[in-house]
């Protein structure tokens, strides 16, 4: 890794450069959320946010989209994405997209959002864990990849680490607004990551999870949760690895349609419907302890299938919690 | 080619034909040459068809690749879409894309036994095995036993009542239990008093003993049928490793993304689509949820 500090007094001016790069979204607040949005100036920008109600995704596999126009008969498609740069990135959202990059980039590689993910600069910034982040029980509080450049939070500025060779010319081209790392950024930086350690509310104890999980199938916890849930699949469209879409043709006019995906969510309950009516996952329980199995599912080259973000936390109406519903079926299991 | 693996091709529907009330075989060739010259399947292997602006649905290769410059799929008419292509006539341009999956392990298998399980529209996928291995001749004795319902819905009824009469010299027995009596199964279980009954298809085991190292089973049909006939391959004693069977799901891409297919619990996630539809019965052990 290579370490740069970017001044505060440079930072509007640095923030501006990136607009020769692409389009610059970053999070602004949006009444008493937080969303990515375009931005022109730094001061639109709250890069005190603790997360936006949309991950990151949005910009790669999109809430709805078109994948094939049907004209005269056959599909065209339109894989040229515009570029972009994603500004303040929390780093479990950048673990997210490397979740998202296993499945989409995997051969045969999903072409939009391929060409989304190769044209768009991740810039991430350093973040203070609220009440619903565990982030750092799952390991991904701190990102080692995934990014051009990540901005960390001093008292006088930025300490930027260098995360690929588009972010090395990023920082190049503006060589003048960057110093060099003395000690006393390496002392603040240091100081900044223990206070940050230290201030995690919540964690979920990994020893063992999938296997207890499995184990816990039967668990009246499950039952208890799925009454209590309202199965509106919020928790699916604000995970920032939930990546099932569902996909269906649309006439635009008598001679034209496209092929849409749009995201779908595993607590419908068509989704696991097949022909002739039968349904794998025909009740409420079976689906609430799917997601709950999709997400703790254990890769041992690449980790689990939740990065402790907290959206599904903060924007379940019915108030259901990811590490307490993991913590009871596992406690159930006597 | 397209680099867009959501592109699908063009293929002309050569030959419609009734096989029952409720299926159809649809017989296709692609209109580019190179594109049919590509595409190589294994059997158990699906394709996505394609009716354009109407949408799409995975379906099963009920041909054998070892008969070339056509592709068959036998559809039952089930919802909306298979509806829609039940109206479609010869001379009919529709899109596929695929193969996808990953097939049954053929080249694996030669040498051995194969005891096909078919059950209703599970003989699909299983007649392109059916096929494949009489016509290469790569294998030892291949069984099939086949349980419908009533005469009338016997798949590719000329073919396996061939079968029932001229299999042997094939290395083929075929066996047939259905449900629903009629003259005409009668007529059929008189003519082939072993290997024609009244019943359900682990009926059809009854008596029949195997080499247990020399045998792989391949079962396909509806989700009750797996547990009825998994038990009968185990009680003797044939290894999970080689119990293969092929499943269901609405596959929507068909490649891996779309996550309509995901199965299984924290130890063991599977995508129907990709790391099947072919699953031996360890993995149905070893992955909840999977039949």
């Amino acid at each position: 890794m290579r370490y740069i500090k970017l001044p505060s007094e440079n930072f509007e001016k640095f923030f501006k450069s990136l607009e020769a790069w692409g389009t610059v979204y970053a999070p602004v607040r949006k009444g008493s959320i937080y969303s990515f949005q375009e931005v022109h100036d730094p001061s639109e920008m709250a890069l005190d946010y603790n997360r936006t109600m949309l991950p990151p995704k949005k910009f790669f596999f999109r809430p709805k989209e078109a994948i094939l126009r049907l004209k005269n008969g056959r599909w065209e498609d339109e894989v040229e994405a515009e570029p972009m740069v994603l500004f303040g990135l929390h780093s479990c959202d950048i673990h997210g997209l490397k979740i998202l990059d296993r499945v989409y980039l995997d051969e045969p590689a999903d072409p939009y959002y391929k060409s989304r993910r190769e044209k768009t600069l991740i810039i991430g910034i350093s973040c203070m864990p609220d009440e619903y982040c565990f982030c750092k029980s799952l390991g991904t509080h701190f990102a080692m990849d995934g990014f051009d450049l990540f901005l960390h939070e001093l008292p006088d500025g930025w300490l930027v680490r260098i995360g690929s060779v588009r972010g090395h010319e990023m920082a190049w081209e503006n060589g003048e607004l960057f110093e060099e790392v003395t000690d006393e950024d390496l002392a603040n930086f240091k100081e900044f990551e223990e206070r940050r350690a230290n201030a995690f509310q919540k964690e979920l104890p990994q020893e063992g999870l999938a296997d207890m999980l499995d184990l816990a199938y039967n668990s009246p916890v499950w039952k208890k949760y799925a009454e209590i849930c309202l199965a509106c699949g919020n928790c699916n469209m604000v995970c920032p690895t939930c990546r099932c879409y569902e996909v269906c043709d649309r006439w635009m006019d008598a001679y034209k349609a496209v092929r849409e995906r749009r995201y779908d969510s595993c607590f419908m309950e068509n989704h696991g419907l097949v022909a002739g009516g039968h349904n794998f996952r025909p009740t409420r329980l079976d689906r609430f302890r799917h997601r709950y199995y999709c997400k703790s599912y254990f890769d041992p080259s690449a980790g689990y299938n939740c990065v402790g973000c907290g959206r599904c936390d903060e924007f379940c109406p019915a108030k259901i919690e990811h590490v307490k519903v993991l913590e009871e079926v596992r406690g159930s299991l006597k | 080619m397209s680099e867009n693996p959501y592109q699908t091709y063009d293929a002309r529907i050569l030959e419609v034909k009734d096989l029952t009330s409720r299926e159809k075989l649809f017989t296709l060739r692609f209109l580019d040459p190179e594109v049919g010259e590509k595409f190589e399947f294994r059997p158990g292997q699906f394709v996505i068809v394609d009716i354009r602006g109407f949408g799409e649905f995975p379906i099963s290769i009920c041909s054998s690749p070892t008969r070339k410059g056509y592709l068959q799929l036998c559809i039952r008419k089930a919802g909306r879409m298979t509806k829609f292509i039940h109206k479609m006539k010869e001379g009919d341009i529709i899109g596929i894309r695929g193969p996808y999956g990953n097939g049954f392990p053929m080249e694996e298998m030669e040498g051995s036994n194969l005891i096909l399980v078919a059950g209703g529209l599970g003989m699909a996928p299983l007649r392109s095995v059916l096929w494949y291995a009489i016509d290469t001749g790569k294998y030892e004795h291949i069984w099939l036993l086949y349980g419908t319902k009533a005469y009338e819905d016997i798949l590719f009824r000329d073919e396996i009542i061939h079968l029932l009469k001229h299999g042997e010299a094939m290395n083929c027995s075929v066996k047939l239990a259905y449900e629903v009596e009629s003259p005409s199964c009668i007529y059929l279980e008189r003519g082939f008093s072993d290997r024609v009954c009244r019943g359900v298809v682990t009926d059809l085991f009854r008596g029949e003993e195997f080499d247990v190292e020399k045998t792989y089973a391949l079962i396909c049909g509806p989700p009750v049928m797996y547990k009825f006939v998994i038990r009968e391959l185990l009680d003797r004693k044939l290894s999970p490793g080689r119990i293969y069977m092929t499943l269901e799901r609405r596959m929507r891409c068909g490649i891996g993304k779309c996550g309509h297919c995901i199965v299984g619990t924290s130890t063991s996630i599977k995508y129907v689509c990709k790391d099947g539809p072919v699953f031996t019965y360890w993995d149905a052990l070893s992955t909840r949820g999977l039949i």
